[in-house]
């Protein structure tokens, strides 16, 4: 491509086309421009238009363009080709500083983007005079030139403050220090002077705030790693002057806006940012400088407007230094203490015009913040932290100063409630900061100030507040009330819980939707508290009395404007199901058709994952609760959900299939008879390979699948042996993937523990291959344990003969081999109570059921086997994982239940396979010794008294004592 | 000013154990830049002697009184000249502008070429006062920058100071020693070229002990000097031939002979561990740990900083650290009033905590717990930093029960606070720590109290602002940790049936019965 006028034009063309809204013309506009972009001098034209097209446009067009071009093209990536060639880029990095600078705002910050990808790649190496062309611009004298590099250099050197310290990285700084420190001192010196010239004229003073903070940025970032030598030197310049900006007021830069941040605001802001650095990271050398930055940034919180982000920076700084003990002293002045709490806290905590905005408007939002800690940018949050920093050390003064607030504040509410009620808002939420010294989602307050009677509050003035008739009057304050309860709820006698729930119930109805999600809440972290025994604190006979009007206002306000979804009442639906238990059976009727009809209407669009889940939580508990009280019941559930699920199977609603499958193996399994036939209709279905391929179903599948084996065996031996093949396909993907091998297991150990032998026999020994495979291709520890779990299954459900015999049938001695490199050297590795007892029950039948044990050249393996299964018994078990294998996601750890996507009220008993056989494996390895012994007297006691080691030795007696049985 | 060896950024050496924490240690190693400015309490490299008046120097002889002052051209012309006392008068005067306090005029002494000349004087065991005023304007000469002390080499003077170490006349003597220590001083180069002139034995064939202090100081620091220094490090030979000079000089009462015979062990010792073992072996632990209750920060520092050393080396030498009775003291250092030795004190207890879990066991027996929590709750950063090491390394190699004592002594409290701390290297460490006492605590089925444990510190609205951190390490290590920890059980359940599909390549059902 060259640089020709000619270009120049299509090129402007095709720029302007991509400004098209039709999609016909700018698609191919793009397109044409990636297919040349390869092109030398490309960027060059792009440059050269952005300076010289008459239209502004396309001006700003191209350098979108060449910002871009560079971010995809300039890295070069090792073994890929170089996507700019050499003598672009030298043109490139010789001009666009100079570009940048003489360049209008807009393409300004264009060119300057693109100068800091360019730089993070080439400087300071391959881009050596950057810097220096950079400082020499400071002398330009014209500060937006000086912006300019105050802005690239701001976004080169701001990695500073989150990279690892490296020799690489390091040299860097040293070699900017050494070019860019002083001239940086020197402009940051004369740009003071200039403010204090043009002190009247507000356009100047702009421009050189906006240097100010710049530079104070720049000075964070250089600063950030180690304490540099220069700065250290030079530290009484900067220090006196960032103490001068600090108590700098000016009209000129303040801002109308209350929430938007002004020049000065965010410079001091930044300056408390860079002593907080120094006050943190270099005390010694900061030290005597200090003092006189504390009173500073005391002051400023107490007259400035306090615009949030001074504010958060200033309360970081103090609460840095007052942990700090030896400048605890600059704190302990009484009249310090008060002025803070006056004249910082007590405004910060006041209910602003904006607070009540998101109250009404977006409570969502509200909520969040307010009930989940995301609250942090919040002035009252900052507040709130800065209470707590100087309760750490003053507890006692500060509780003193703000109870005589706090009793002001309820004077004023109460002579004018209506008026005043913001009063009460903001002492509720003094107490709740003063009290609070530790919190946690589950048990609310952990911690609390002694010095704040709680309870006395709460009867004063929160329970006067929830008694009122209407509620929904001063709904902040009810919001306020109900959120007392909910965080003080260990500090508040349970008597005076018990008075609130009636209380809450009863709020669950107000129009406001923080108050009722408040109250849904409330009641939802009060039942599942716990009391002494570890049973819930409020029991269901306690609950008794208000059971029907708490379903109903539950249910009713779901059916609130802006509530349909609300996943806090959803969970106290699910919540008071479980506390109440049998008190919910007359209900169920009404109950399950409300909770299918909320399924059916949210099924079309599901978007509330945490609603939903608790929806069918609920729906689990439902049957739970009804089905053990009588099992026959679930024939009604069927009929009231099945005609939902099938819609959802249908549609496809991916989010719900699994929960689906999971409640159909739910009821399933309640089913005491054999399968009925609506259930093996679907059988096929279940084994369509698209529903496999979604991970999310797996595991409610496979517990699906796994339930119809339990309950229907025979019926799909007899009538749907044909699927058996498909059954298996499921099986063989499972094991192929490192992530889902232990579901293909699960599903295997249900078909050899249910399914009739002869119906899987010409199977068998295509399954040993396959595993056999894996073991080969790729062995993981999660696997091997899986597969001496399905071995010994085997070996139970077939007998220790047919177990080596498939072996050698696979390939002669490959059982020796078995035993010898997998089941005796990694036994212990099993994990799991029933786990370890199928093995053991496994092994001890392989070591006395199994002729070929006792006189072939397996016998020498005997005792060895005998010795590891002694080892399971009695030793610790074998946690480790080889190295190759810690990039594994540990998440699929196996457990013999499914554990995925689990819906906590579908859950399964454990299931023992052995249960009924064998009670304790120990006695059973004595006794089948025993009576191995009998068939040939004489060997089992030398075969054991040869090689077993000692301690084994001891542990085999011990059992034997315990059966009462001896060795012949 | 020459560059001295800041302590903040000297090279560590880490015992190894486990992959992780080793590649750990070696990033710490990684970085010997500094930013800093050089700290006073290190050992200076190089000295100009500075005197005002040296009332015992010989050149108390000649010219009493009488203030020479000559221009630069006269002092050139005066060393050519054959005549001693003209030589004298303008070495004196060269020696007094090269010992004046603010800018000696190094360099123009040295661009006169009058170095050559001087080296000729220190030969004239004639006039001892000749060779005393050469030997001193030598000693500053070699006391300026690099080239200004090659110039000094190259000039020859090396093989005439160490024959004067046999002068009769101790002021020359001195000077001479003084001048090696400076040229030594300047790198492992020429400190190798001095000792392979066979300087030492005559160094050390000085000391006794009716030497006057100040020359026992110059010989010691000297001394220090040939030990100092790597890539590479003094032979063996020489190393042998010192020791058994400094385990004396180690027994003085003076505090500057302690403090650089201390030094020089430090030097020593800030080596691999076959280097550590020789000096293990003197016998010196006794004396050093002794040391380490001085109340002289000149002699605590370098003997604080060898004992760190130390430690650094293989298991059975930190035994043996321990065995005197390091454990005794170092807890005590955590609270010295100085945070350098604070600093010091938490390197070296790092080190410890490195080791197998039976010296983990040691820390604990000599409670060295409370003190670091304190530390890592007030003190400097600098010593946070170290602290944090300590506490990283006590994690990794501890047992459980170990764990368990760890987490009882408050150590999560000051954790947690760190997060927020303007140092990515210690905010990702305290994560790493965070992650391992979570996992531990699972398997001891504490996971639940230790999780409120930080919620209620705060700890999680840290962590989950941390999963927003420009650094992607940080963020990843945060991000794990709130997954892996923090996730409402319910939610997590359900949060895992939306994982994405693994790269599973699907087998036709129907594959197994056509077979």
């Amino acid at each position: 491509m060259e640089l020709s006028d000619a270009n120049l034009q299509t090129l402007t063309e095709y720029l302007k086309k991509t400004l098209d809204p039709d999609p016909a013309i700018r698609r191919p506009a793009e397109k044409f421009l990636e297919s040349v972009e390869g092109n030398q001098n490309y960027p060059l034209l792009l440059l050269t238009l952005l300076e010289k097209s008459q239209d502004n446009v396309i001006k700003v067009c191209a350098s979108v363009t060449f910002k871009n071009y560079i971010k995809r093209n300039w890295r070069i990536v090792e073994d890929e080709p170089n996507k700019i060639c050499e003598a672009d880029r030298v043109a490139i990095k010789a001009n666009i500083v100079h570009l940048m600078l003489s360049s209008p705002e807009q393409i300004q910050k264009q060119l300057s983007d693109a100068i800091s990808i360019i730089g993070r790649e080439d400087f300071p190496q391959k881009w050596p005079d950057l810097l220096t062309e950079m400082v020499n611009r400071f002398q330009s004298g014209d500060f937006h030139v000086i912006n300019g590099v105050l802005r690239t250099a701001h976004s080169l050197f701001k990695r500073y403050r989150h990279e690892f310290k490296s020799n690489e990285l390091w040299t860097e700084i040293k070699l900017v220090l050494d070019a860019f420190a002083l001239p940086l001192t020197n402009l940051f010196k004369a740009t003071i002077e200039l403010c204090s010239t043009h002190a009247n004229d507000a356009s100047a003073l702009r421009i050189l705030f906006s240097s100010l903070i710049l530079i104070s940025k720049l000075f964070y970032s250089l600063n950030f790693q180690d304490l540099p030598e220069f700065f250290e030197d030079n530290m009484e310049t900067w220090m006196n002057n960032f103490h001068t900006l600090l108590t700098l007021d000016n009209k000129l830069l303040q801002t109308d806006d209350e929430e938007e941040a002004g020049l000065l605001e965010l410079l001091k802001s930044q300056i408390c940012d860079n002593a907080a650095l120094y006050a943190q990271k270099y005390d010694e050398e900061f030290q005597r400088y200090l003092p006189r930055f504390v009173t500073a940034i005391w002051n400023l919180l107490v007259t400035t407007g306090q615009e949030i982000s001074v504010l958060h920076n200033a309360i970081q700084f103090l609460a840095s230094v007052c942990e700090r003990p030896h400048y605890k002293n600059l704190f302990e002045d009484q009249n310090t203490l008060t002025s803070i709490c006056e004249k910082v806290i007590v405004p910060n905590m006041e209910f602003r015009a904006a607070d009540e905005e998101a109250f009404e408007d977006n409570s969502e939002e509200y909520i969040r913040r307010d009930l989940e800690g995301s609250d942090i940018d919040t002035r009252r949050r900052a507040a709130c932290d800065l209470v707590r920093g100087l309760c750490k050390f003053f507890e006692g003064p500060v509780t003193g100063i703000f109870s005589g607030y706090v009793n002001s504040m309820l004077q004023e509410y109460a002579k004018n409630p209506s008026v005043n009620w913001k009063h009460k808002d903001a002492a509720i939420y003094l107490v709740t900061s003063l009290a609070s010294k530790a919190q946690t989602q589950k048990h609310g307050i952990t911690q609390a100030n002694e010095l704040v009677n709680l309870t006395e509050f709460f009867v004063n003035h929160i329970l006067p507040d929830l008694k009122s008739a209407n509620v929904n009057e001063f709904p902040v304050l009810k919001a306020d009330g109900i959120k007392y309860i909910m965080i003080f709820r260990n500090q508040v006698p349970k008597e005076h819980l018990l008075v609130s729930i009636p209380l809450l119930i009863n709020h669950l109805q107000a129009e406001s939707i923080v108050v009722h999600t408040y109250a849904a809440h409330a009641l939802e972290r009060l039942f599942t508290m716990r009391g002494p025994n570890n049973t819930t604190l409020f029991t269901a006979a306690e609950i008794a009395p208000f059971v029907e009007i708490l379903l109903t206002n539950l249910f009713k306000a779901l059916t609130l404007p802006g509530s349909s979804e609300n996943e806090y009442i959803m969970k106290a639906i699910m919540r008071s199901f479980s506390l109440l238990q049998e008190a919910i059976i007359p209900y169920i009727p009404t109950l399950i058709t409300q909770l299918t009809q909320k399924l059916l209407a949210v099924s079309k669009n599901p978007s509330k994952p945490h609603f939903n889940h608790y929806m069918f939580e609920a729906i689990c508990l439902s049957i739970r609760i009804t089905c053990k009280a009588n099992p026959a019941a679930v024939v009604n559930f069927e009929e009231a959900l099945f005609l939902v699920f099938t819609e959802i199977l249908q549609n496809d609603v991916q989010e719900f299939i699994p929960y689906v499958f999971q409640v159909m193996s739910l009821l399933l399994e309640t089913h005491k008879n054999d399968i009925p036939s609506s259930y093996m209709a679907l059988f096929p279905h279940l084994l369509q390979p698209v529903l496999w391929e979604r991970t999310g179903n797996i595991p409610a599948l496979v517990r699906l699948l796994q339930a119809f084996l339990e309950r229907g065996s025979n019926t799909i031996a007899s009538a749907a042996a044909d699927k058996i093949p498909g059954l298996l396909g499921v099986f063989q993907k499972l094991i192929a993937s490192k992530a889902n091998d232990h579901q293909g297991f699960y599903l295997l150990n249900s078909i050899i523990e249910h399914m009739p032998p002869e119906s899987v026999d010409q199977y068998r020994k295509q399954i040993f291959i396959l595993l056999f495979q894996r073991l080969q291709n790729s062995k993981t520890t999660k696997f091997i344990k899986s597969f001496l779990v399905f071995i010994n299954l085997y070996c139970i459900k077939y007998g220790a003969l047919a177990l080596q015999e498939i072996f050698d049938s696979i390939q002669p001695k490959m059982f020796g081999m078995v035993l010898e490199k997998i089941i005796i050297p990694e036994i212990q590795k099993v994990s799991g109570n029933v786990e370890k007892k199928i093995c053991a029950v496994g092994i001890t039948k392989l070591l006395t059921e199994c002729p070929p044990m006792m006189d072939t050249e397996y016998t020498k393996l005997w005792t060895p086997l005998l010795q590891s299964l002694i080892g399971l018994f009695e030793l610790p078990e074998d946690d480790t994982i080889p190295d190759e294998e810690h990039f594994i996601d540990i998440e699929d750890t196996p457990g013999y239940q499914t554990a995925f996507s689990q819906l906590a009220f579908a859950g399964k008993k454990e299931h023992d396979p052995v249960g009924q056989m064998v009670n304790n494996p120990k006695i059973h390895l004595a006794q089948s010794l025993h009576k191995l012994s009998t068939a040939c007297p004489g060997r089992v006691p030398s075969m054991v008294s040869t090689s077993l080691n000692a301690e084994a030795l001891q542990y085999l007696q011990g059992y034997l004592q315990a059966a009462s049985v001896t060795l012949l | 000013m020459p560059s001295l060896d800041a302590p903040e950024e000297r090279l560590r050496k880490f015992k190894y154990r486990g992959k992780d924490a080793s590649l750990r240690r070696q990033q710490r190693m990684a970085v010997s830049l500094k930013l800093r400015k050089a700290k006073k309490d290190e050992q200076t490299l190089k000295r100009r002697n500075i005197t005002s008046f040296c009332p015992d120097t010989p050149s108390e002889k000649t010219a009493k009184g009488v203030t020479v002052s000559l221009t630069l051209g006269e002092i050139i012309q005066g060393v050519n000249s054959s005549d001693p006392a003209l030589c004298f008068q303008a070495t004196q005067t060269a020696r007094k502008m090269l010992s004046q306090e603010n800018n000696p005029p190094l360099k123009l002494v040295v661009d006169a070429g009058l170095i050559p000349r001087m080296v000729e004087f220190l030969k004239s065991s004639l006039y001892p006062c000749l060779q005393f005023e050469a030997a001193w304007a030598l000693t500053n000469i070699a006391a300026g920058t690099s080239e200004q002390t090659r110039a000094v080499v190259e000039g020859g003077a090396i093989q005439p100071l160490i024959a004067l170490l046999s002068s009769p006349n101790l002021a020359v003597c001195e000077q001479a020693v003084w001048a090696l220590g400076n040229i030594a001083g300047d790198g492992p180069e020429f400190r190798d070229k001095i000792i392979s002139s066979n300087a030492i034995p005559h160094l050390l064939a000085l000391i006794s002990h009716t030497l006057p202090i100040t020359f026992l100081r110059n010989i010691t620091w000297t001394l220090s000097n040939l030990c100092r220094n790597k890539n590479p490090y003094p032979c063996d030979a020489a190393v042998k031939q010192i020791l058994p000079a400094l385990l004396h000089l180690l027994q003085h009462h003076d505090t500057e002979v302690l403090s650089d015979a201390c030094w020089a062990l430090s030097y020593l010792t800030d080596s691999c561990s076959k280097r550590i073992g020789q000096v293990v072996d003197t016998g010196v632990l006794p004396r050093l740990v002794a040391l380490l209750n001085s109340s002289e920060l000149n002699v605590l520092t370098p003997s604080l900083r060898t004992v760190g050393n130390i430690v650094t080396g293989t298991d059975e030498q930190t035994q043996r650290a321990i065995d005197t009775g390091i454990l005794n003291v170092l807890p005590q250092l955590l609270q010295h009033n100085k945070p350098s030795i604070q600093k010091e004190a938490a390197w070296a207890l790092s080190n410890v905590a490195a080791g197998p879990c039976h010296h983990i066991q040691q820390l604990l027996a000599y409670d060295v717990l409370p003190p670091l929590v304190a530390v890592l709750k007030h003190g400097d950063f600098k010593v946070q930093k170290e602290a944090i090491w300590t506490v990283a390394n006590f994690v990794m190699g501890a047992t459980l029960d170990q764990l368990i004592q760890l987490v009882h002594s408050g150590i999560l409290e000051p954790l947690v606070n760190l997060l927020t701390a303007p140092d990515v290297k210690i905010v990702l460490i305290i994560l790493d720590v965070i992650s391992f006492i979570l996992e531990a605590a699972e398997k001891l089925s504490e996971k639940e109290n230790v999780c409120l444990l930080i919620e209620e510190l705060g700890g999680i609205d840290r962590i989950e602002a941390l999963q927003l951190h420009e650094n992607r390490q940080i963020s990843l290590s945060a991000l794990n940790i709130i997954e892996k920890h923090f996730i409402e059980e319910e939610e997590s359940l359900m949060l895992l049936s939306q994982v994405v599909d693994q790269d599973c390549e699907f087998i036709n059902c129907d594959c197994l019965a056509t077979k």
